[in-house]
Parts: C-alpha cells; structure tokens; sequence
C-alpha cells in the first residue's frame, strides 16, 4: 500500500515540477513583449524604466537562471504581484479559492447523490428498457452545455420564481451553480457507476453466488456494490479535476467569486502573473485531491491494502 | 474537453475496430440511438452544405428584417438585436460548428497518434517521458488546458480551435497507445522486425493502419466533447468573434436580451444540445456495435 | 455642546434601532452593484472608472468639480498662483481629519505629492500631475507646489480623484491599498473582498467644503456596500428583487424601466467621456490620411448610438467632449470626416481598394457596456463601403499596450481601435498626440508646438481659439474621429424608495444625499 501511495505521490510531484515549468515558459509564448504589456497603463514609463522592470523581473536572464528564480520564490510563497492593482498574487488566490473547492465539492456531491443510484439502479435493471431510458436520459444530460443550462436555471429559479438570490457569493448562492455543473457530471457517474457494476456482476464471484441461489437484490448490495465502487473512487479524482475545470464556466455565469472567474478576467486583462498563479494553484488542488482519493481507495481495495 | 462540456468519451470500454465487418453500419443505423444520432448529423451536414440554398438572408448583414422580431413565417426562429435572420445565422453556424469539431479533433488525432505509435514503438525513456507527459497532462484536465493556450494565443475562432486541439491530445495519446501496444505484441508485429524493417515502415506501414480503426471511431465519439468545448470558450468571448455566427457566441450576446427576447438565448441552446446529443448518440451506437460485452447478456 | 447631545441622542436611536429591528438597522446600507471590481484602493497603482470611483468615496481631494465641471476649493479653500504659472499655494480648511483620527494638513499634502514622484516606485498617472519638482509645508495649513514649467492643467486635476490627498498614517502601513485605505472622504474602508465586494462606514467628522451634494455633514446613510455583480440581467434582476439599490441596467430594458416607474434612471452628464477612432499610422493603411478619412466617411455613429444605447449617449463631434473646456459641436462638425459612404468608397477607390480588394484592419474594442454590440455595428457600416474589420475584444488595460505595439510594428494587417479617454481638461490632447505620444501614434512637430501652446496660455480666450487649432488637425486628418459621449458607466438605475442618488461630472455617484425610506 505504501508503495502504491509512494507511485502516487511522486506522480503528482512530477505534475506540479511539469507545471512550474510551463508557466515560466508560457510568458514567453505570449506574442509581444510581455513588460511593456504588463505596464501599458503607466503614464509615461521610458524605455530606461521598462528596462529596469524587465531587469527587476529577471526577463533579462537566460531562462533557467528565471526558472530557478521562480521557483525559489514560490517556495517562499511569493507568486509575484498583479498587473491590474500590484496586489500579492497569492492573496489574490486565497481569497478566492475556498468559494472553488466549495463549489467543487458541493457539485460533486449532487453528481454522486444523483448519478450513483440512476447508475446502480441501470445496472441492476440491465438489458431492459428502463436501463436504456436511463442511459439516452444520461446522455442527454451530458450534452445540454453546462453554460446554458446554467443560465436557464438562473434566470427561472432565480428570476422569475426569486427563490434563491440573483447573486453574490454565499450559501444560498452556492445552490444554483453546484446544481448545474453537478447535473451535467451526475450523468458521466451514473454511466461510469453502470458500467462498472455490469464488469463486476460478470466476474466468477457473482456468478457463484447466482448459482448458490442467493436473491438478486443480496447479491447486489452485498457484493456488486461494494466491489463496484472502488473503480468508481478512482474516477473521482478525475471527476475532481473536472468539476474544478468546469467551475471555471459556471463561476462566471453566476457570478461565483471563485479562482475560475478571476483566471478568464486575467486572460481579458492580459494579467500573466495571476493566470500563472492560477495554473499552479489548480495543479496543486487537483494533485493533492487525487492523492487524497488514491489513499482512500487504498485502504478500500483490500488488493492493495495487502500488498 | 469533459469539463467545459459536461461531455466525456468513456474510456472504460473496450473498442474493437469495425475491420471490415460486414453490415456494420446497418448494425448502427437501426437502432433508435444510432439512427437518431445519424439522422442529427446528416441534417447538419446538409444544411451547412447547403445554407446558401436553405435560406436567402445573410448570415452577417445587419437589417434584414425589424429587429427582436419573435419567431414568425417569415423569419422563421424570429430575428435578433440587429434584424438578422435567426435561422439563417443557425443554419450557417452548423458550418461553423462541423469546422471546429473537425479541425480540433483532426489537431488531437494527428498528433495523439503521433506520440503514441512513438510511445508503443520506442519504449524505454522516450516511452515513460512521452506517457508520464501525457498523464501529467491528463489530470490538469482538458479545460485549463484550452484555456492556457487561449491564455498565450489571444481569443479568437481559430486559437479556440487549436486550443481544443491541443487539449484533446493526451486523450487521444493514450487511446492511440493501448492500441499501438496490443499491435507490438503480436506475432506478426516480431516478425516483420525480424525481416528488417525499418522504423519509418514499422511505423507508418504496420502500426498505423491497425490502430487507425479504432482511433477514427474514438475520434468519432471525441467530435461532441470538442464542439461542446469550443462553444464554451466562445461563450465566455475566448472563442469565436462577431459576426461569426457561432452558437456559443450568440447564446452569450443574447444575454443580454433575455427580457425582452428569450428564443434569442433557447434556440443556439438547443442547437449545441441537439447536435452534441446527435454525436453522442451516433458513437454509443457505434461502440455498442463495437463491444462485443454489449449485447450478449 | 449641542454637538454632542445630537451625537449621544442619534448614537441612542440607532442603538435603540438596531435592538428594536435588526433587520431595518441592516437596511440602512445602501448597496451598489457594478459590472466589476477596483484594482487597487491605491490612487496611485490604477486608472480604471470603477477604482477611480471608489478612490473618491474614500479619500478627498483639494479642490472638486461644480456641476458644469469647473474646479472649485474644497479641502483647499483658496489657492494662489504666481505670475509665472510655476508656483501654486494652497490654503487648508483647519479641522479636517483623516479617518484614524488625525488631523488632514500640508504634510499629508506633501506625503502624497512625493509619493507620486517617488523614483523608485512612481504613481501610474505621475505625468498628469505636470513638471512639479517640489511640494512644500509653508505651515501646517498651507502648502506650496512648485513646477518646472507653467502647467495650467493642475488646477483641474486635483479636482480629480486621481490626485486623492492620502493621510501620511498610510505611510508603511502593511496593506495599504489591500486591507487599508486612510483618507479623510465620507466613508471609511470596513473591508475588501476580492471580487465580490467592498464594504464602507459612514465618516461621521466629514465636512463637505465644495463637492456637489447638498448635505454639508457626514452621510446620512450608515454604510454603503459596492458589490460585483458582472452580467446585466442579473442586476436588473437584483435591483428588482431589493437585493441591490443602485446599479447600472441592460440599456435595452432602460425605455421599458422608464416606462413603468419601477425603477428610477440616473444618466450621468458632464462625462468628459469621448470614445474615438484612431488608427496604426506607421504601415499601411492607416499611414495615409486618406484611408482613415474613408473609416470616418463610412461611420454612422449616431444610427450605431441610437440603435445600442437609444437616447442615453450622444454623437460628439469634438475630441473632448461636451462640458470640457474648448468644445464646440458647430466647430468639430466643420472640420471632422461626417458620414458620407459614398465620399469613403471614393476615398478608397483612390487608394486601389474595391469591391474585390477590401481593406483589411483589424478593430480593437474594450470590453463591456455593451461595446461589442456597438462594435458589430460599426463592422457592418465599414463592410457596407468594402472595410472588411476583424473585431477583437480586450480589457481597457491590454488595449492600451496593443495600440502603442500596434504603432511600433511596421509590417502586417492594419490597426485601428475604438479608443476612449475621460479627462476634465483638453491637455488630455497634449498626452495623446504630443510627441512621443501616448501610444506612439501619429505626432509632428508643427502639432507638438500647437499642443505646447496650450498649456502655457492663461486667457481663456486664447487658450480656446490654440485648442480648437488642434482639433481641426486631428478632425482634418482623420487622426482622433471622435464618435460619442458618455460612453462608459455612466447609466444607473435606482430602486423609487432611495432618495438624493446624483452623479458629479466625470462620472462621480455621490451617495452624501443619498436617504433610504422605510417600507
């Protein structure tokens, strides 16, 4: 199990060293000469001075030199200031990414809460019609955009029927946004849960206790459950990370004061430190979540707690 | 681009390459899925072949008709903010929208097949470097991705195109992969090797076209996630620009309007929806047909 | 005496208040919904509308604006100027504290000038505030500053909140701009939250020496809440179910808000707001005048404003706008490019393009307020006389480096952009088009000279006929086309039970007046 957990979190390492990586180089694709984008909005800024900024910001270095940089001031938690305002990037950050991972969470709970049962219940009811009405509805469910739905939630349940509050950030504010990014990712659980029940409902064990004779329903909730839902632990990580992703639209139709709103306002606002800050943070979120779920799914699957 | 659509290709399925199966497409077709779903994509191919034919107004002329007119026989889905016939601007958007997809998933297959043939091929460091890459990539999820890309490119139509693309590769990598390695452990596979081929040949020659199949059928249920992904970033004014009638760009600016004019907002809806249900539906059929699970219970 | 009773008795009804009915002593806050949040609650590390107007509910300035947008003592209650134009001497009102309760005098003054100039980490507007070299305690009320050259454009901006006098208790205060903000305005900073919302106290020792409200005292409302609530329809949404109080609407549902009485509108007047055409001048196309008169010739801004915003915004003829010193329609319509498609198709025939070479540019538009809309619309009027523009939509802050990169690359497609400035004053010319140029766009010496001349002459008389000089050459050439006014934040809509809601010139709401009548 240690060793397996070992794999897991030299995994993730590897991903947050990548990322590093790359958001040292992306402010080098941009086209254009990043200073003099990031200080346009300074009055009469000389060329001396931009030179003396590129110098402060060590754009003038060879790139490793910048890389070593970087990464020696993020580990003393310094990502560098914002364009729009010179405020500490990682305070922007902070403020706003609990709102996130709540966000997250609460839309994977309605997706657990909606999509494992439908799932299970498909499963159960496998080869007949109503396993099929299930899995076209969820289909379905995966191909309604997520920013519109969105938008037809809020504006009947907000707008029109005022039960929950048009805006702002807070718990009853929290309903509307997890309900639609959780909707569209229950029918993604529902068929992953589906699927990986029909797997285990194939496997000797279930055959065996078919044969002994044992009701449908004992052998379902006895064995198949159990055994069926570690692979679907494992696809939470994953499942994890989308929502995070998916996040970053549903913030900004519901005006949701996440780290997802503030990324795509950076992209307008040509701010690179924040969406360097942002790239970071939400590998080292999704890294740290997946390695949450790997422990969890470990002491589960006796398999590898044996080992 | 499951996150920004909602939309994921099911990795936990077996696909077996059509080959040269026969009746295959029949086995498709006559369900109620695949025939819905091939329905869907015929009338969207026709009507962006044929818009200039489908409807007389201009996409992009300001002016056509009175402005915020609802839905009527004359402008049939109504007009928008700028007297533009709806239906037409829907009609030449399914042109738009059969471009993204296919440019985007053409991006993600060409090199998600490149890296891994090359993966399979090699092995060794150039293997673990190009996998434990793609994995990396993976987790981070498809949306960051696309939206870093448009972070370094700049919005527009054709940088969310690439940038969906590239998103779309390490999907496409470790699907190509798998295959690529089922292929090098055969028998044939050892003997070619052994008359000397060399590794542009055993690349190209030998590999390619046995994983081809099955990557033209993952490619097939990858269309709906990438057009879904494109309409997100065109939503969030990252993706497409005006006067291009794309549907994540007109539902965004029918915002704005939804008092006075909500089929503005619930018809590009429906359109994404309809058309990305349409492709859904087509590859479920396709990969039921495929599995050979499915169907023998 | 009396004094203080008022206080202990108010300070008792409000206790009284609040142990009564919770729920009224909460009402008492006025909430105010914008499309975004502030940079920074540091004067000098911003230009944006939306900071700008937070700046001037925080902090005050030494002189302000009346309504017709000319300056008049505030802080300040008299100023002097030398015969030269180089030295100018303020006097202080006694008695104006900051809000951690220490007095407001020429040093605070003097901290806040040098801060501008500070070397090492100057304010972004540092340029406006003219050649100043020193500022000076002459005693604790009075202040002197002391400039390089004459500079007749200070007067007008330290009305502007741009030039916020800052207490020198900011001075090292860890977070000042983030988590604290000490100004001596009628409200205090309680807190910021990133993104969501700023939340201000009533600064019960203000005294109101010159701005436009009537109330001469402190608010009469406890608190003022500035919350983000970024998309149109769910403000009006929020406006309608109580939650907001004030906050700018759709424009396309202004006409039918008007029309019921269920909401009040606010437009603000005396913007000094001019959105303009300008253009890459160092490559083609746009290197020819006549190229840019043609984009002139082919815009209809007043059908593009009408159909947009109906009535709330106005063509402007003028490179600054209504209310600012030197502008006159009758005048600008004589030299600027009116619209006339058939002149532009001419113009570009001229230069070889036609039905199958249309002329290719890009158009760069900021983002918000509706813009993009507007921006369609203009893409549809240039494409009908063969201007083929690509619009490309970016934050103010981005657009202003892409149009001076635009005007420092010499190859590619052409460049041209919707551009927008509110200035109190036509110096804004003089940053725009004196060389090098705010963007490095077009500039000459005979144009540099007729700028220069514009700072330094005192009679109003004269000043006027040397301003209007410039704009005929900037209209003429088609190198600033002025398209309309107001243009940006400029339209609120107030729930009927608030009462006193007004906005000074330059788009400043004042909330001084503002009273909330109890259901």
């Amino acid at each position: 199990m240690w060793r397996f957990l070992g794999g897991r979190i030299a995994m993730g390492a590897l991903t947050i060293f990548v990322t590093t990586i790359a958001v040292t180089l992306l402010i080098h694709l941009v086209p254009g000469d990043p200073v003099q984008i990031m200080y346009a909005q300074s009055q009469g800024t000389t060329p001396e001075q931009l030179e003396e900024i590129r110098h402060n910001l060590g754009l003038d270095q060879p790139i490793y030199i910048q890389y070593v940089r970087f990464v020696g001031r993020l580990f003393q938690g310094d990502l560098g200031y914002t364009i729009r305002g010179h405020q500490p990037v990682l305070d922007v950050i902070l403020q706003r990414l609990p709102n996130t991972i709540a966000l997250a969470v609460a839309a994977m709970a309605v997706a657990i809460l909606i999509g494992l049962p439908i799932g299970f219940f498909a499963a159960y009811k496998r080869g007949t019609m109503v396993d099929t009405g299930l899995m076209v509805v969820a289909i379905a469910g995966v191909s309604v955009p997520h920013f519109w739905l969105g938008l037809v939630l809020l504006l009947f349940f907000a707008v029109e029927l005022g039960w929950l509050p048009v805006s702002g950030t807070g718990p009853l504010n929290l309903v509307l946004p997890a309900v639609t990014l959780g909707l569209s990712n229950a029918a993604i659980v529902a068929r992953m849960t589906r699927s990986s029940m029909m797997d285990i409902m194939r496997q000797d064990f279930v055959r065996t206790a078919e044969a002994k004779g044992l009701p449908k329903s004992v052998i379902l909730s006895r064995h198949v459950l159990r055994a069926g839902l570690i692979p679907v632990i494992t696809m939470m990580g994953l499942q994890f990370a989308f929502m995070m992703g998916g996040a970053i639209v549903v913030e900004n139709i519901f005006a949701w004061n996440g780290v997802g709103r503030m990324a795509v306002e950076a992209i307008f606002q040509r701010d690179y430190p924040v969406i360097q800050g942002f790239i970071l943070t939400f590998a080292v979120v999704v890294v740290f979540v997946s390695i949450l779920l790997d422990g969890v799914y470990a002491l589960v699957d006796p398999r590898i707690r044996r080992s | 681009m499951a996150e920004l659509s909602g939309a994921v290709p099911d990795y936990d399925h077996e696909i077996v390459p059509p080959g040269r199966r026969a009746h295959f497409w029949r086995r498709v077709a006559f369900t109620p899925n695949g025939a819905f779903g091939l329905a869907v994509v015929i009338v969207l191919i026709a009507s962006a072949g044929l818009a200039d034919l489908i409807t007389p107004y201009s996409p992009i002329k300001m002016g056509v008709g009175p402005r915020f007119l609802p839905p009527n026989g004359a402008y049939l889905l109504g007009t928008d903010e700028f007297g533009r016939d709806l239906f037409t601007r829907i009609v030449y958007g399914s042109r738009l929208t059969l471009m993204i997809g296919a440019i985007a998933v053409g991006i993600s297959l060409t090199v998600g097949i490149l890296v891994g043939l090359i993966a399979a091929y090699r092995g060794g460091w150039t293997e673990t470097i190009l996998m434990r890459g793609t994995d990396v990539l993976f987790s981070f999820t498809e949306t960051l991705i696309a939206l870093a890309c448009v972070a370094v490119l700049g919005p527009s139509l054709k940088n969310a195109m690439i940038a969906v693309g590239i998103a779309g590769i390490p999907f496409y990598a470790r699907t190509c992969y798998s295959a690529a390695l089922v292929e090098r452990s055969k028998p044939y596979f050892e003997a070619t090797i052994a008359a000397g081929a060399g590794p542009l040949r055993l690349l190209f020659l030998h590999l390619l076209p046995n994983v081809l199949p099955t990557m033209i059928v993952v490619a097939t249920l990858g269309l709906s996630a990438a057009i879904l992904a494109a309409a997100g970033l065109s939503f969030l004014g990252l993706g497409a620009q005006p006067p291009d009638p794309e549907w994540g760009a007109m539902l965004s600016g029918a915002r704005d309007y939804f008092n006075r004019a909500p089929y503005l907002m619930v018809i590009p809806g429906l359109a994404i929806a309809v058309t990305v249900l349409g492709f859904n539906l087509l590859g479920d059929a396709i990969r039921t047909a495929l599995d050979p699970r499915e169907g023998s219970e | 005496m009396t004094i203080r009773t008022g206080r202990l008795t108010r300070t008792l009804a409000a206790v009284a208040a609040i142990g009564l009915c919770s729920a009224a002593a909460e009402a008492r806050d006025i909430v105010w919904a914008r499309y975004g949040d502030i940079d920074t609650l540091d004067p000098h590390k911003a230009t944006s509308t939306l900071s700008l107007q937070t700046w001037s509910l925080i902090f005050d300035t030494l002189l302000a604006t009346d309504k017709d947008g000319n300056p008049v003592p505030n802080m300040a209650e008299s100023w002097t100027v030398n015969d030269a134009g180089t030295e100018y001497t303020f006097k202080l009102h006694d008695g104006i504290t900051c809000h951690d309760g220490s007095p407001l005098d020429a040093t605070d003054v003097k901290y806040t000038v040098d801060r501008a100039f500070d070397d090492a980490d100057p304010s972004v507007t540092k340029a406006s505030w003219g050649p100043i070299t020193s500022a000076e305690v002459v005693d604790p009320l009075t202040v002197k500053l002391t400039l390089e050259t004459p500079f007749v454009a200070l007067v007008p901006f330290l009305a502007d909140s741009f030039s916020s006098i800052l207490c020198d208790s900011n001075e090292g205060a860890e977070g000042f701009g983030t988590t604290t903000a000490i100004g001596s305005g009628p409200w205090k900073l309680v807190s910021w939250t990133k993104g969501d919302k700023i939340t201000l106290a009533r600064n019960d020792d203000y005294t109101n020496f010159g701005k436009l409200a009537e109330n001469k005292g402190a608010p009469y409302m406890d608190g003022l809440v500035i919350t983000v609530v970024p998309e149109p329809q769910t403000r009006l949404a929020a406006l309608k179910t109580g939650e907001v109080d004030i906050a700018e609407p759709p424009f396309d549902d202004v006409a039918m808000l008007k029309d019921s009485g269920e909401l009040d509108i606010v437009v603000a007047e005396n913007t000094g707001q001019n959105v303009f055409w300008e253009f890459a001048v160092h490559r083609p196309p746009f290197n020819d005048k006549r190229a840019r008169q043609a984009v002139g010739h082919a815009t209809d801004a007043a059908a593009a404003i009408n159909l947009i915003y109906g009535d709330l915004s106005l063509p402007e003829a003028c490179p600054v706008s209504r209310g600012v010193f030197g502008n006159d329609q009758d005048v600008c319509l004589e030299y600027r490019t009116n619209y006339d498609p058939e002149k532009a198709r001419a113009l570009l025939a001229e230069l070889g393009y036609g039905p199958d070479k249309p002329l290719e540019t890009a158009m760069l538009v900021w983002t918000g307020g509706n813009r993009q809309k507007l921006a369609e619309v203009f893409q549809a009027q240039l494409a009908e006389v063969g201007i083929k523009a690509d619009i490309e939509m970016m934050d103010i802050g981005t657009m202003n480096a892409r149009v001076r990169q635009e005007n420092e690359t010499a190859e590619g497609k052409g460049s041209m952009d919707m551009m927008t400035w509110s200035w109190y004053d036509p110096d804004i010319l003089y940053a725009l088009w004196h060389s090098p140029g705010a963007y490095r766009g077009y500039t000459t010496p005979e144009l540099d000279a007729m700028l220069e001349k514009t700072r330094v002459l005192t009679d109003p008389d004269e000043r006027k006929a040397a301003v209007q000089a410039v704009f005929k050459v900037l209209l003429e050439d088609g190198i600033h086309i002025p398209l309309y006014t107001p243009g940006w934040e400029w339209v609120f809509a107030v729930r009927p039970e608030v009462e006193g809601f007004h906005v000074a010139p330059f788009v400043y709401p004042v909330f001084n007046d503002v009273k909330i009548a109890e259901d």
